[in-house]
């Protein structure tokens, strides 16, 4: 079903491993650098995986008390950071309360995240309910100011592909008339990283961190976890237009779909997350054969690439071996909740710069990852409509797509 | 550049209502909550819920009450959505992993914590179990997840990119204080509510929830007025006056403090029309006034301040 409202995105914040602003991010993954190294913020000698991508320091925005920002949880710091900078690029920081500005946010373990923060530094919070009377999207709902709707949202990997979609749909509807979208994770915690270490899901390459995260790779063995988040700022084109806003792209198209298989293996059946991709590509008008770069999901597991390869073969038929496919987690890490978010600013990355980001460490693909792989270094492309798959614990399939305008 | 404010003329704020096609509601004790794990009151797999919450357990088992009430049986789900909004979840499990942690370092943690007691994973299991592959998703998770769920199905619904959504909410009342092992009092009672959404028609004379947004361009100051938290027991409540109320246009109407509100009815009033714009006013305090073209209905309780003629009923 096609939306009756043309939607774009007109601010970008982001924090990742490979930098908070955007020139820098662009520059590092068109770069092929890698953000992956031995996690040193805490001892994670005993952890079966040892390294992630991880940010050294969040950025204070100007407008916050610098000593106050260093006692927030990363979390709060990151969302924080992507907001206010996605409404300074935006040109709308300064007029935020003369409309309605909202915020769909994926954050998917808030109350764990904050309850190990406490605990680890002695603290009881978990022991004490009536110390969680706000959450952190209604915090920053208060803090920023805006006056529109604030939602969490979470489908794992996935959530932040869900956090646009339901930023255009209230746009559609007239609830806002700008929404700040996008996901945040601040996840590389002692805790978080033994229970996905526990899982068997995550690279053990720890003496050579740079280089596991090796996405449709055959020597790879799990996912390497990062941090971060991307945030961006959605308003109607029409009124972009109005305001001379700078458009980065149109929200064109999403899908989304359950596998109903497994919390954590996603099915062998590629139907469920093929129709996340036909729905998105439906909603954008767009033929397989029309799309110029796809930013993969692909975390570097060995079931969940070639998972995604037979959906891409699927969708793609004749054109598999045309339409460029990279996965950037090979430079981030996977970002876990932010993954989508942050994904989806590589996209609008390749457009601007029109290049098409490097898979790293894509020495020797697997077969069974037949692609059309751009391997190691960056490729010069045209970049008008690019897609973002992001398949998530829980079972939850998403692609969005974007064109240029 | 500078932006102006010359916005283009916005879409009117457009009202969207869903109907309720089905409700269940579960309430139990920490200490029933072993046996409904094993049956929740569907059909699963042995050992479905082995390491799932127990906000799952009780979310599952109320969707499968609302199947059985709704007359549902038969009804086939895959292209339905699932949003679930658990309250606080995963609390006693995160003290037991601090705990673990503490005394047994990395090893001791649970690979179940993560895909269990995310956001998500309410949704995800009820996806499994009802073998729904529309979109699954995890929604609020704190003070407010009501609302935020609401805010949510209402507008995925009206997309009209599913048939039908089930709307999970679950929570603990109260809190429960957990103890380092993971447990809590086997008094501690938790709750669900699972509705069955499904787009609006004009001859839905069962429950109607209607979402109605802030106006646009007006000038807003946030959050003056503090807002009740609509909690799933409130829910209940609010879910049973409308249902039993002889009135036919009974009302319950709750703030969403953001300048809109959502509406409790139930459905064929001729005079509001399912998804329509609307006129309205907008205290400058930021609490919404009810549209003066709507008529008035006789309004069972509300939450907005008492100036709207509303009761006082749901404040705390």
């Amino acid at each position: 079903m096609s939306h009756r409202t043309a939607v774009w995105i007109t601010g970008v914040g982001a924090a990742t491993p490979l930098g908070h602003t955007y020139d820098t991010i662009a520059d590092n993954l068109l770069a092929g650098r890698s953000g992956v190294r031995a996690v040193t913020r805490f001892d994670a000698s005993e952890h079966p995986s040892q390294i992630a991508g991880q940010i050294e320091q969040v950025p204070c925005p100007p407008e916050w008390d610098a000593a106050e920002f260093s006692q927030l949880i990363r979390l709060e710091q990151l969302t924080l950071w992507c907001c206010i900078t996605a409404l300074r690029d935006s040109g709308w920081w300064e007029r935020r309360r003369e409309v309605r500005i909202g915020l769909a946010l994926g954050v998917g373990a808030e109350w764990l995240i904050t309850w190990e923060a406490d605990g680890l530094q002695g603290g009881r919070r978990v022991y004490e309910p009536t110390s969680d009377s706000e959450s952190l999207v209604h915090r920053v709902q208060r803090q920023l100011p805006i006056s529109g709707p604030v939602i969490s949202v979470s489908a794992a990997c996935a959530s932040g592909n869900y956090a646009l979609a339901q930023a255009r749909r209230w746009l559609e509807l007239g609830w806002v008339d700008v929404c700040l979208a996008g996901a945040c994770d601040g996840s590389v915690t002692p805790v978080a990283l033994a229970g996905f270490g526990n899982l068997r899901a995550l690279s053990r390459r720890n003496a050579d961190p740079c280089h596991a995260s090796r996405p449709f790779d055959k020597g790879r063995d799990g996912f390497v976890m990062g941090e971060g988040g991307s945030v961006f700022v959605l308003e109607r084109a029409d009124d972009a237009r109005r305001r001379s806003a700078r458009a980065y792209a149109q929200v064109a198209g999403c899908g989304a779909s359950s596998d109903a298989h497994n919390m954590v293996i996603p099915s062998n059946d590629p139907e469920p997350a093929t129709a996340a991709m036909r729905q998105a590509l439906a909603d954008a008008g767009i033929e397989p054969s029309a799309i110029d770069y796809i930013n993969a999901h692909a975390t570097s597991t060995p079931v969940g690439d070639a998972a995604e390869a037979r959906v891409l073969q699927a969708i793609l038929g004749a054109a598999v071996h045309k339409v460029p496919v990279s996965s950037t987690k090979s430079m981030t890490g996977h970002l876990l909740t932010a993954a989508a978010a942050v994904e989806a600013l590589t996209c609008l990355i390749a457009m601007e710069r029109r290049a098409v980001p490097p898979t790293i460490n894509l020495d020797d693909p697997d077969p069974e990852c037949d692609l059309c792989h751009v391997p190691n270094q960056a490729r010069a492309q045209d970049v008008r409509v690019a897609v973002s798959n992001s398949f998530g614990f829980g079972g939850s399939n998403t692609c969005l797509v974007l064109q240029a305008v | 550049m500078k932006p102006t404010l010359e916005m283009a003329a916005p879409p009117g704020a457009c009202a969207v209502s869903v109907d309720v096609a089905a409700c269940g509601t579960v309430r139990v004790t920490a200490d029933m909550l072993p046996a409904l794990r094993q049956q929740p009151g569907g059909s699963l797999p042995a050992a479905f819920l082995k390491h799932t919450d127990d906000q799952t357990v009780a979310g599952l088992a109320a969707v499968y009450q609302a199947i059985q009430r709704g007359g549902l049986t038969d009804t086939s789900f895959t292209h339905w959505g699932v949003l679930a909004a658990p309250r606080f979840l995963g609390r006693s499990a995160t003290a037991s992993a601090l705990h673990r942690f503490a005394a047994e370092g990395a090893w001791g943690i649970s690979p179940h914590l993560i895909p269990h007691r995310s956001l998500h994973a309410i949704s995800g299991t009820v996806s499994q179990a009802l073998h729904i592959h529309g979109p699954n998703l995890g929604v609020g998770g704190g003070p407010n997840s009501v609302t935020e769920v609401l805010l949510a199905a209402t507008a995925l619904l009206d997309g009209g990119q599913v048939p039908g959504l089930w709307v999970v909410m679950t929570a603990w009342d109260p809190e429960p204080i957990p103890t380092p092992q993971g447990r809590v009092a086997p008094d501690s009672q938790c709750g669900a509510v699972a509705l069955a959404v499904v787009p609006s028609r004009c001859d839905w004379h069962g429950l109607r929830i209607r979402l109605s947004p802030p106006l646009p361009l007006q000038p807003i100051t946030p959050l003056e007025v503090p807002v009740t938290e609509l909690t799933i027991f409130g829910l209940q409540q609010i879910l049973a006056a409308v249902l039993e109320n002889d009135t036919p246009s009974a009302t319950v109407i709750w703030s969403l403090g953001s300048g809109g509100w959502i509406e409790f009815r139930r459905g064929g009033d001729a005079d509001a029309p399912a998804n329509s714009q609307r006129n309205g006013s907008v205290a400058r305090n930021g609490s919404p006034h009810p549209p003066s073209s709507v008529p008035v209905r006789p309004r069972i309780s509300s939450n907005l301040p008492e100036s709207n003629g509303a009761g006082a009923e749901n404040q705390r």
